[in-house]
């Protein structure tokens, strides 16, 4: 029997205590353990339920098919069918990574009945990403010292605000990343300190950015949050370590690049340069508060959802920032305030482009300073100021005034959010894309010869269908943007048999010649939907000669 | 495909080896409080034991009285030096005798064995011996006062029957190949050595290490045959069950010097792979209770030819994945253990800045760039003495090769001498 020195127990040079790990005993190891605390298991438990009760019920119908859910979820359908990286030559728009932990997820399901390989059943599987994430941000918001209920908030913010539904429901890289940017967080966070969790902290971190590259701005929080929860002794082991991890890690894309020849521009091939060059100059699209601009569009569209969330964090990482001096919650919490400023920071470029996916990776660090927030005004109205006896009387003014705040803001917040569940969960807002790929599907008597412009989302259905993927079925923009496709189509619109005119091919059109040409030569054959959002099965004039309606 | 296969398999094994490696390296620093438990205790002021000091010499008569004088200036109430000299060694029996004469707790045991080596000279003196636990030290090491008292403190709040205290290389700016022996030093005293400690099989080092005294005649003391007896006795005594501690204090660590040259080092080296062999061949380790336990014995004993082989196999297998055409998921694993290597040179990197703080040097630019670009050559040094270790035991050659000093971390006039080294790989 062999063993090291116990600790020593002298007063110095015992590991020392941090403000922000303060619930943390040195010698006997971290007091708060999530998996033996049984009121955390039930109080996350009983959260997680709910979250993936509303988020889930009605998940394939509401909210609308979105063109870039179809993008992805086809190119995981490509690595699954050893296609490589996308169906269509991959060009470096996005690292990789993402689709293919989409292909892993959805790998069983496709085995069981490839038919659900579809944007709308597929979304079940993001139910299993909403889970982790959220009880990694109740995990986070426990490490950085919340109280139980503050974090349950949390929880509870990041899984039912009505933006929340909407944007995690969707197949988007971003709720992926999401849980990577979690998970990294939280081994940041590690009570133990271990070497080893901050170099996993790394890890988790480029699997995050690899998964959506605009993570890369949130990791100086990261590592602010890392650098406070590690300890003066082994703190350079630690970080140099996490930082080693994440760029080894990250590294593998421009080497994967490297290995098949295109990291950098050259003729007849496309390089991870040129993606990035795409990426780094698409056209802004306005300052965020200029009434008018795309962003303002993109912001509008954000707070049509939900107002508390986005509003009341900002104005919670705000308030954690400017107490930073005084609050403990503020300090504790200084690696989510932090990833919320440099988020609204980046969001404010006048000349940058601004998705409507963006807010997605904001969403668990304003529901954590949010609930921090919350925690940190609740404090002050109960215990600041208290010293010793205080009168009765004003301990229970305190809890009045406590009590009156959280009902003032449960009467403002839940009808709000009750509305927006109710909607999440009886909307039907994919009738007419169903209507239109069983048409696509029934009605068209020879799939195999039809050449037809879709968009994303209704893609995979058509393969699905026995349509030709690919140069049969086409992504509509391919037919414009893709050598490979455009090559196979001499004579433009007159080519292809069929346009199936969504809301997205309507807007997308006006820079698409061979798309615009092709809306302009053909007629509707039958219309499903009403309006704006309506989706019109388009004959090209004079194709009958090969595929034709049975 | 076939090649595929077989380059992906050679990959994930050198990876796992690699990781391993950087795992138990890095054990000191993976939470502050095993850092902080890597550290002696302080002492409570009461002293019970009593020591007996032994400090084998050969042909050190430069050193050898201020290394005594040193030893005789710790604070310790009840200690006894027993200096053993060879009989054909009259000049090192000098000063010696002087010394004892000077100071009645030096004592001098001469050994007249016809072969000479380490192990049979303090067997010679173990008979000698009064005190309740006997230590071992180099006839150039620089002890600190304070040491024997932290000792004493160690062995009885933990009932240990051994405690190894850490000996630390110190001149890292003489040459290149020094910076890195002294990081090998500074990764195995500071961190490695505790891993080994908690799991319950260790193989001592040469000196600086405390043994009660009736366990090491109950384990007959050191083997007379081995070339790593210092690896042995630990083997031998923990795969008896016997309690082990180790600590580390930087100010409290015996300071040591890196071999003159480089010959001497590749000598020095080749004679620990030897005695590892000979360790593993001798099959103690067979004793430890629990399967891990074997494992990392065996592990342990192999790896200096472990790292011999790796060292030439990952620079190869990443030759082989840039140039050769293979798929690339294929080529991804094959940069696995390369890309682990590089994870342990950072560390290395941020060892050697921690390195220059507990020892208050001052680590240079420079340093840090002969540590990266050092890192090769000091592998192919390494396996070229892996290489020559098997070669000699093959033809049977165990004799003790000698290695040169240059007392380069004496702060005092440089002296030159033959002398011998201990410990780890």
């Amino acid at each position: 029997m062999t063993s090291t020195l116990p600790a020593a127990t002298s007063t110095s040079s015992v590991p020392a205590q941090q403000s922000p790990a303060h619930e943390t005993t040195p010698a006997t190891g971290p007091a708060l353990r999530f998996r033996s605390s049984r009121a955390d298991l039930i109080l996350c438990g009983v959260l997680l339920a709910a979250i993936i009760t509303v988020q889930g019920w009605n998940i394939a119908d509401y909210p609308t098919l979105s063109d870039d859910e179809g993008t992805y979820l086809a190119q995981a359908w490509a690595v699954q069918e050893g296609r490589g990286l996308a169906h269509y030559t991959y060009w470096y728009d996005h690292p990789p990574l993402g689709w293919i932990q989409i292909a892993l997820l959805t790998w069983i399901p496709s085995l069981i009945n490839p038919e659900w390989m579809t944007v709308g059943s597929m979304r079940t599987v993001m139910l299993l990403i909403s889970a982790a994430s959220s009880v990694l941000i109740y995990v986070l918001a426990r490490r950085l010292a919340l109280p139980r209920w503050a974090a349950g908030l949390a929880m509870v913010f990041f899984g039912l605000s009505p933006l929340s539904v909407v944007l995690q429901r969707e197949i988007f890289l971003d709720n992926i990343a999401v849980m990577w940017t979690l998970l990294a967080f939280c081994l940041a966070a590690s009570p133990s300190r271990h070497l080893w969790h901050h170099f996993g902290a790394g890890i988790a971190a480029a699997a995050a950015v690899l998964t959506k590259e605009t993570m890369l701005v949130v990791l100086p929080a990261l590592f602010v949050t890392m650098w406070r929860h590690s300890h003066r002794d082994t703190r350079k082991f630690a970080l140099t370590g996490a930082v080693t991890a994440c760029a080894m890690i990250g590294l593998s894309y421009p080497l994967f690049a490297l290995l098949k020849g295109e990291l950098f521009p050259g003729s007849g091939h496309v390089s991870l340069w040129d993606g990035l060059e795409y990426q780094m100059t698409r056209p802004g699209s306005g300052f965020i508060l200029d009434a008018g601009t795309g962003s303002y569009g993109v912001l509008q569209s954000w707070l049509y959802y939900d107002r508390v969330l986005p509003l009341g964090g900002l104005a919670g990482a705000l308030l954690l920032l400017v107490t930073f001096r005084w609050s403990v919650t503020a300090r504790a919490l200084a690696g989510p305030a932090l990833t919320v400023a440099i988020l609204a920071l980046v969001a404010m470029r006048p000349s940058g482009y601004l998705p409507a996916m963006y807010i997605i990776q904001a969403l668990p660090f304003l529901a954590l300073v949010l609930a921090g927030g919350a925690a940190s005004v609740v404090h002050a109205v109960l215990r600041r100021w208290r010293r010793g006896e205080e009168h009765r009387y004003l301990t229970s003014a305190r809890y009045v005034l406590a009590t009156v705040l959280a009902l003032a803001a449960a009467a403002y917040v839940v009808p709000r959010w009750y509305d927006g569940a109710r909607t999440a969960v009886t909307t039907d807002a994919n009738a007419p894309y169903q209507a239109a790929s069983k048409w696509l599907t029934t009605r068209v008597a020879d799939p195999v010869d039809t050449r037809v412009l879709v968009d994303d989302a209704l893609w995979l259905d058509l393969v699905h269908a026995g349509y030709r993927p690919g140069l049969g079925v086409i992504w509509f923009y391919k037919a414009d943007l893709d050598p490979a496709v455009t090559k196979t189509m001499p004579d433009g619109w007159r080519d292809l048999d069929y346009v199936v005119a969504s809301p997205t091919v309507r807007r997308d059109a006006v820079d698409l010649p061979n798309v615009k040409q092709a809306l302009e030569h053909s007629t509707p054959v039958v219309t499903f939907g009403k309006g704006d959002d309506r989706i019109e099965i388009r004959r090209i004039d004079g194709a009958g000669t090969r595929g034709g309606t049975r | 495909m076939l090649t595929s296969v077989f380059i992906a398999a050679v990959s994930l094994v050198l990876f796992w080896m690699a990781a391993f490696t950087l795992w138990w390296q890095m054990h000191a620093w993976r939470t502050p409080e095993v850092l902080a438990s890597t550290r002696f205790s302080r002492p409570d002021g009461g002293e019970g034991l009593s020591f007996s000091l032994l400090l084998p010499a050969r042909h050190e008569q430069a050193v050898l009285d201020h290394t005594i004088q040193r030893l005789l200036e710790s604070s310790h109430a009840d200690f006894e030096i027993i200096v053993i000299v060879g009989h054909d060694d009259p000049e090192t029996a000098e000063v010696a005798r002087k010394a004892a004469a000077r100071d009645p707790r030096v004592r001098v045991v001469v050994d007249h064995h016809e072969k000479k080596n380490k192990p049979k000279a303090m067997n010679t003196a173990l008979p000698h011996c009064t005190g309740d636990v006997v230590g071992v030290f180099d006839a150039e090491d620089q002890v600190h006062p304070e040491l024997l008292a932290h000792v004493d403190h160690a062995f009885r709040s933990t009932g240990a029957d051994v405690v190894q205290g850490g000996v630390q290389l110190i001149n890292f700016n003489s040459s290149w190949y020094s910076l890195r022996n002294c990081l090998e030093y500074f990764f195995w005293f500071r961190s490695r050595l505790h891993l080994h400690a908690q799991k319950g099989f260790i193989p001592l080092g040469g000196n600086t290490v405390f043994v009660r005294t009736d366990v090491l005649r109950e384990a007959d003391g050191w083997d007379p045959d081995c070339l790593a007896e210092d690896c042995d006795l630990g083997v031998r005594l923990s795969s008896r069950g016997k309690k082990v501690v180790v600590a580390y204090d930087s100010d409290m660590v015996t300071r040591e010097e890196t071999p003159g040259t480089l010959m001497s080092l590749l000598k020095q080296r080749t004679r620990w792979n030897q005695g590892f062999l000979q360790v593993y061949r001798k099959k103690d380790w067979k004793q430890l209770p629990a399967f891990g336990q074997r494992m990392l014995a065996r592990y342990t004993l192999m790896t200096p030819f472990l790292q011999a082989a790796s060292g030439v196999l990952i620079p190869l297998n990443a030759a082989i994945a840039l140039f050769l055409d293979v798929p690339v998921g294929i080529a991804f694993v094959t940069f696995l253990p390369a890309v682990t290597a590089l994870v342990t040179f950072v560390f290395e990197v941020v060892g050697l800045h921690d390195f220059g703080k507990q020892y208050g040097l001052r680590v240079r630019f420079i340093h840090y760039l002969k540590l990266v670009v050092g890192g090769p050559f000091y592998q192919v040094l390494l396996a070229g003495a892996a290489v020559r270790a098997v070669w000699r035991e093959q033809r049977g050659r165990n004799d003790w090769e000698l290695t040169s000093h240059v007392g380069a971390h004496l702060t005092a006039a440089t002296v030159t001498r033959e002398s011998r080294e201990d410990v780890p790989a």
